[in-house]
């Protein structure tokens, strides 16, 4: 018997036949006695299978909305509140790092302490301090017209020593104020976002999850209450 | 279930909403239920890939896009056998369940069966599903899912080709192949075998 019989027999069996093979095949049976033995087989295990009694399903598979993941529907307020909580933890963590990396940078040793290098440099990095220098004392100014002397004359290394020493004279002449202030300007660029906008951001993100926790909380009750 | 009703309670499972999809199961659980017995032959892991096929089933009922409804939820209980059969591989397990004097475990079937029957025939009618659970256990699986789908299910041809997205003729070879291994696994357990069956007799129906 081959494999090709037995398919046809078994689809016949179960009505999957075309009419025109169907009818080839029942004028085969009448005179094949292996086909015929075959087909008893096979018809044998189907009706066995088929006769095979259901069983009862042991529990009810239903599914609750925690299996599925589901969540009640929120009001419309949770998605702004979402935005808002997202964006102010955004941005303290923002301004966070940018003023940590401030700490570093101004906390760091500066090679090769000339005068006038380190003002500018010192402005570039921290511009907030450079500018409550510039607005507490007009004296801040006078550094910046005095740095350019010593490039007018010849670079000898004794007329820089001579640049550099009035200079600095000249910055604690106009002012004790600048001199005073000049300590304090590292701590300023240290943050150069101030404490009351972190406390703001803060204060924004902590108030929005608690409103977010309340909100989702009486969503779920509500939803519990309707099941 | 009314196939317009059915095709209703579809399309509002497919908005979310997970009571209807829970009428489809109350009214599947059954089938798909012994799918997954049948193919498994455990009863516990049957219960366990049951309810990730309906899971699974709810969380993907957006890609159903008509057709036959049981082919699509027996495509799914018949992977999450797959994962279970996986699983077992990795992890096999002992039964719990104790042995019989035979080495066979023993297992008291919760059949649909009739009320009316005696105990004798009670205990008979469990040693041959035990039989015939025993010949399905040693058919190569996908041998064993086409024809648990269409002569334990009596699904036809196209659902079992959709149900296991294999062309209809590897489905007529794969039944017919399935049902003579069967056949020949069922001669050694003649005595169980009701009169009509037995091979000696041939069967006229």
């Amino acid at each position: 018997m081959n494999q090709r019989d037995v398919e046809l027999l078994s689809a016949y069996l179960d009505g999957e036949l075309k009419p025109s093979d169907s009818a080839r095949l029942e004028a085969r049976l009448k005179t094949d006695r292996e086909l015929v033995s075959v087909m008893d087989d096979l018809r044998a295990a189907r009706n066995l299978l088929r006769q095979l009694p259901q069983r009862r399903a042991p529990r009810n598979f239903t599914l609750t909305r925690k299996m599925v993941g589901q969540n009640p529907p929120m009001p419309r307020a949770y998605s702004g509140f979402r935005f808002a909580t997202a964006l102010a933890t955004l941005l303290f963590v923002f301004t966070f790092g940018v003023n940590f990396m401030a700490q570093q940078l101004a906390a760091a040793p500066v090679p090769g302490m000339g005068g006038g290098g380190d003002v500018s440099s010192f402005a570039q990095e921290a511009p907030a301090a450079a500018e409550s220098i510039a607005t507490e004392a007009p004296a801040t100014e006078a550094p910046a017209e005095l740095v350019p002397l010593p490039t007018q004359q010849p670079p000898s290394e004794d007329s820089v020593r001579t640049a550099e020493t009035p200079t600095e004279e000249k910055i604690g002449a106009a002012g004790n104020s600048v001199a005073q202030d000049q300590p304090q300007a590292p701590n300023e660029a240290q943050v150069p976002v101030s404490s009351v906008w972190q406390t703001a951001l803060a204060a924004i993100a902590i108030v929005g999850a608690l409103f977010m926790l309340l909100m989702r909380q009486s969503a779920f009750r509500r939803w519990r209450s309707k099941e | 279930m009314v196939n317009l009703n059915e095709q209703a309670l579809i399309h509002d499972a497919q908005q979310g909403n997970l009571d209807a999809f829970n009428t489809l199961i109350i009214h599947y659980q059954d089938s798909v239920f012994n799918t997954a017995l049948r193919i498994l032959g455990d009863e516990d892991q049957a219960a366990d890939a049951a309810q990730e096929a309906f899971i699974s089933a709810f969380k993907s009922i957006t890609s159903f896009r008509g057709g036959s409804f049981k082919a699509w939820l027996m495509r799914t209980v018949t992977n999450a056998c797959y994962d279970e059969l996986r699983r077992q591989k990795r992890r096999p397990t002992t039964p719990l369940e104790p042995d019989s004097d035979d080495g066979e475990e023993m297992d008291s079937p919760r059949w649909l069966a009739d009320p009316n029957m005696t105990p004798d025939q009670k205990a008979e009618a469990d040693e041959l599903e035990q039989a015939i659970q025993h010949c399905l256990n040693n058919l190569p699986l996908e041998f064993k899912t086409v024809v648990v789908m269409a002569d334990i299910q009596g699904m036809d041809y196209t659902e079992v080709a959709t149900s296991v997205r294999v062309p209809l003729g590897t489905i007529k070879s794969r039944l017919a192949r399935a049902r003579l291994r069967l056949r020949e696994c069922l001669r050694g357990y003649a005595e169980l075998l009701p009169a009509s069956f037995r091979l000696e007799e041939g069967n006229t129906t």
